[in-house]
């Protein structure tokens, strides 16, 4: 890895959002081309923060000011990435389900989405399933996420799935549920495509749909 | 300006009123006037009659103006010193500091790799070391055992030869006798830089136990003769059993104990005044079915809680008493009594608990106790540390800022101060069904061995210097020849 990668992935672990775009487009200046400076410099610190949280080396807030980091450095990169024809890592669609007001396990997932390098659409929360269906029309998703806090609104999670299916859409896009009282045998129950059992769990889920994990 | 506020900075408990503590402080001027205690040592009872004790045969008793006098003499404050100077190491003895660390002398060992009971052998006492530098809540070293397999005479000197190259925490030692005493102190000096390099920075602590009821032993004496005549702080110990051989009443066992240990601190302070004494006693029930020394009985904690307040209120620190249990292996009563045990004795301030990885009623050191009982302490002194009321902590701003259904994990607020809010486990699981499934369904006593397993992989202390190195031989080589 060059120098200049190396930093890179440096500013992202240590969440030093303030050096970011200046080592971004020190790094273009250098020659480099934008896929480049993301997938071996910021891409690579992305991962390694992850692989800390796991061990508990870092801890959410941490983790949150290596993805706003990410997502400084994404301000420089985005217009040229596009410009490049390269696409994002893939576009996820958040929200709490209907009756649900419970949404910072959500939040953390979306945050971690985007310092992963996705795009994303959060509905917020209280989310009823023909929000979900405008917006799956409306940003064509990769991903969709729910969630749900408690046990009397999980069951909102399988009627949401149901409508998307209805209105035709489901085949075009994967989904993952999440949630403190979700598991896996609830998600196959209600015909979710994955399961996160925390948000970095949830972000490992959304990357292996698009093929990047 | 705030004014007239009163801070709380930690949680603390107190059982024993102002009069009650009077009460017992007067019962032990009492027993010491009245009774005294039998004296085995002719040159201490010299030394004490000259103090103005009045001696009668063997039985010394002390006017309470001396007991008095003596007790202002000794400090309630002093520091103990890491051998390397590394200022983690160190023990800042005073009031609202409660430290943790193992306890001498018992028989058998958990063997690291079998995890069988076994005599203890010389070649644990390093790896007992090892674990207590590497353990973050324990403070000071004691070897959990009696060495077996070396010469019989010289358990306690291979014990002590053995800790201290193995870490740099203080030391709290214990011996059979004078020599074994010299040869301990002769390490110590060495690695200090000299005597009075020593005395300026202890780094050992010399550890004595009399016998009750109400006897100082001739070995007691001599050690704490030994200690005071080249300033090695002090702990005078006694371990009287209520119903046994003191009162089975809580204030009849804190008074007697009192007595037996304020004799050595007036023999100690008339030979060096200022000596640092660690006032003692590891008071405990006999059981009156299981016939044992109970190290997990309620009573341990709540008896050793008084001690604490009456030695406090008298201005000594105290030798403390937990993380131990009556349970043979690692398991819910391990935990129970052991957590319980070391939480009391955090709440109570004692200044050093020892004991912490007995097992079986101290008949079995146990060094997965202890690092079991270094994540509870942790757990404990996260509460005793209580909580900080001020404009920061209150956070009303940072309330405002978020307002209804935002969240707080973006927030400066939160990044300074998660860490040192939050405790962070490290035995304890917190993770989710799925992520304990899939790390093996772990139990806490598998996690504690594995812990244990990777500090011995892992861990090196600090080296100690090579002079030092050769003092150890030669101290090992003179007392191999004296037995011969």
């Amino acid at each position: 890895m060059s120098e200049i990668l190396e930093k890179i992935s440096t500013a992202i672990i240590e969440g030093d959002a303030d050096s970011a775009p200046g080592l971004v487009q020190k790094a273009l200046d250098q020659g480099l081309a934008p896929k480049t400076v993301l997938d071996d410099g910021m891409v690579v610190g992305m991962n390694e923060v992850g692989a800390r949280f796991k061990r508990g080396d870092m801890f959410v807030p941490e983790v949150l000011m290596s993805a706003d980091t990410m997502q400084a450095g994404l301000v420089v990169l985005r217009p040229l990435l596009a410009a490049a024809g390269v696409k994002m890592l893939g576009t996820v669609v958040l929200g709490t389900v209907k009756g649900d007001l419970h949404d910072i396990g959500k939040n953390l997932v979306g945050m971690m989405c985007e310092g992963a390098g996705f795009e994303v659409v959060d509905l917020g929360f209280n989310v009823p399933p023909e929000k979900f269906i405008s917006a799956i029309k409306e940003h064509q998703p990769d991903v969709v996420g729910m969630s749900a806090l408690l046990t009397t609104t999980m069951r909102s999670m399988g009627h949401t799935i149901k409508a998307i299916e209805e209105a035709g859409l489901r085949d075009q896009l994967k989904i993952m549920v999440g949630g403190a009282p979700v598991d896996r045998d609830f998600a196959e129950r209600i015909g979710a495509d994955g399961y996160g059992s925390n948000a970095v769990a949830g972000v490992e889920q959304a990357k292996r749909f698009v093929g990047t994990a | 300006m705030r004014t007239n506020y009163r801070v709380n900075s930690g949680v603390r408990f107190r059982m024993l009123s102002d009069d009650q503590l009077e009460e017992l402080f007067a019962g032990v001027l009492h027993v010491l006037e009245a009774t005294g205690l039998d004296v085995h040592h002719e040159e201490a009872r010299e030394i004490l009659k000259k103090a103005g004790a009045w001696v009668d045969g063997l039985r010394v008793r002390l006017p309470s103006y001396l007991v008095k006098r003596s007790l202002e003499m000794a400090p309630r404050s002093f520091t103990l010193y890491a051998r390397d100077g590394n200022p983690k190491h160190n023990i800042y003895i005073g009031p609202g500091r409660a430290h943790f660390g193992p306890g001498p002398t018992c028989p058998n060992f958990i063997d690291i790799e079998s995890l069988e009971r076994r005599p203890y052998v010389k070649s644990d006492v390093p790896l007992v070391a090892r674990v207590v530098d590497a353990l973050t809540n324990i403070d000071f070293c004691e070897s959990l055992g009696t060495v077996n397999d070396v010469h019989h005479d010289l358990g306690a000197l291979y014990e002590f030869a053995g800790m201290f190259p193995n870490t740099s925490k203080p030391i709290v030692a214990w011996s059979y006798d004078w020599d074994d005493s010299s040869g301990i102190h002769a390490i110590a000096v060495a690695e200090a830089g000299g005597q009075q390099a020593f005395e300026r920075r202890p780094n050992y602590v010399h550890y004595c136990e009399p016998l009750s009821p109400l006897v100082s032993t001739s070995e007691a004496i001599s050690k704490l003769i030994f200690a005071a005549r080249h300033g090695v702080p002090l702990v005078f110990t006694p371990c009287p059993i209520a119903g046994g051989t003191a009162p089975v009443t809580a204030a009849g066992i804190i008074t007697q104990a009192a007595a037996e240990s304020w004799m050595g601190l007036v023999l100690a302070q008339a030979i060096r005044p200022g000596l640092p004494f660690i006032m003692g006693g590891v008071l405990s029930i006999m059981d009156m079915n299981a016939m044992i020394l109970s190290y997990g009985a309620p009573e341990l904690s709540l008896m050793m809680a008084g001690l604490t307040e009456l030695a406090h209120c008298a201005g000594l620190p105290l030798w403390q008493t937990g993380g131990c249990t009556d349970s043979k292996t690692l398991d819910e009563q391990a935990a129970i009594e052991g957590s319980l045990s070391c939480f009391f004795s955090a709440l109570s301030g004692g200044d050093l608990c020892h004991d912490v990885g007995y097992t079986e009623s101290a008949m079995t050191g146990s060094v997965f106790q202890l690092a079991m009982m270094d994540e509870a302490i942790g757990y404990a002194r996260r509460i005793t540390r209580g909580i900080e009321v001020n404009e920061d902590t209150l956070a009303v701003n940072v309330i405002h800022n978020v307002g209804p259904n935002g969240h707080y994990l973006r927030e400066p607020h939160t990044r300074r101060h998660y860490k040192t809010e939050f405790w962070y486990p490290t035995l304890l699981d917190r993770r989710n069904y799925e992520e304990w499934e899939m790390m093996g369904q772990q139990r806490l006593s598998d996690r504690v061995v594995g812990k244990v397993q990777d500090i011995l992989a892992t861990h090196q202390p600090s080296p100690i210097k090579p002079e030092t190195e050769k003092v150890i031989q030669e101290v090992l080589e003179a007392a191999e020849d004296r037995v011969k």
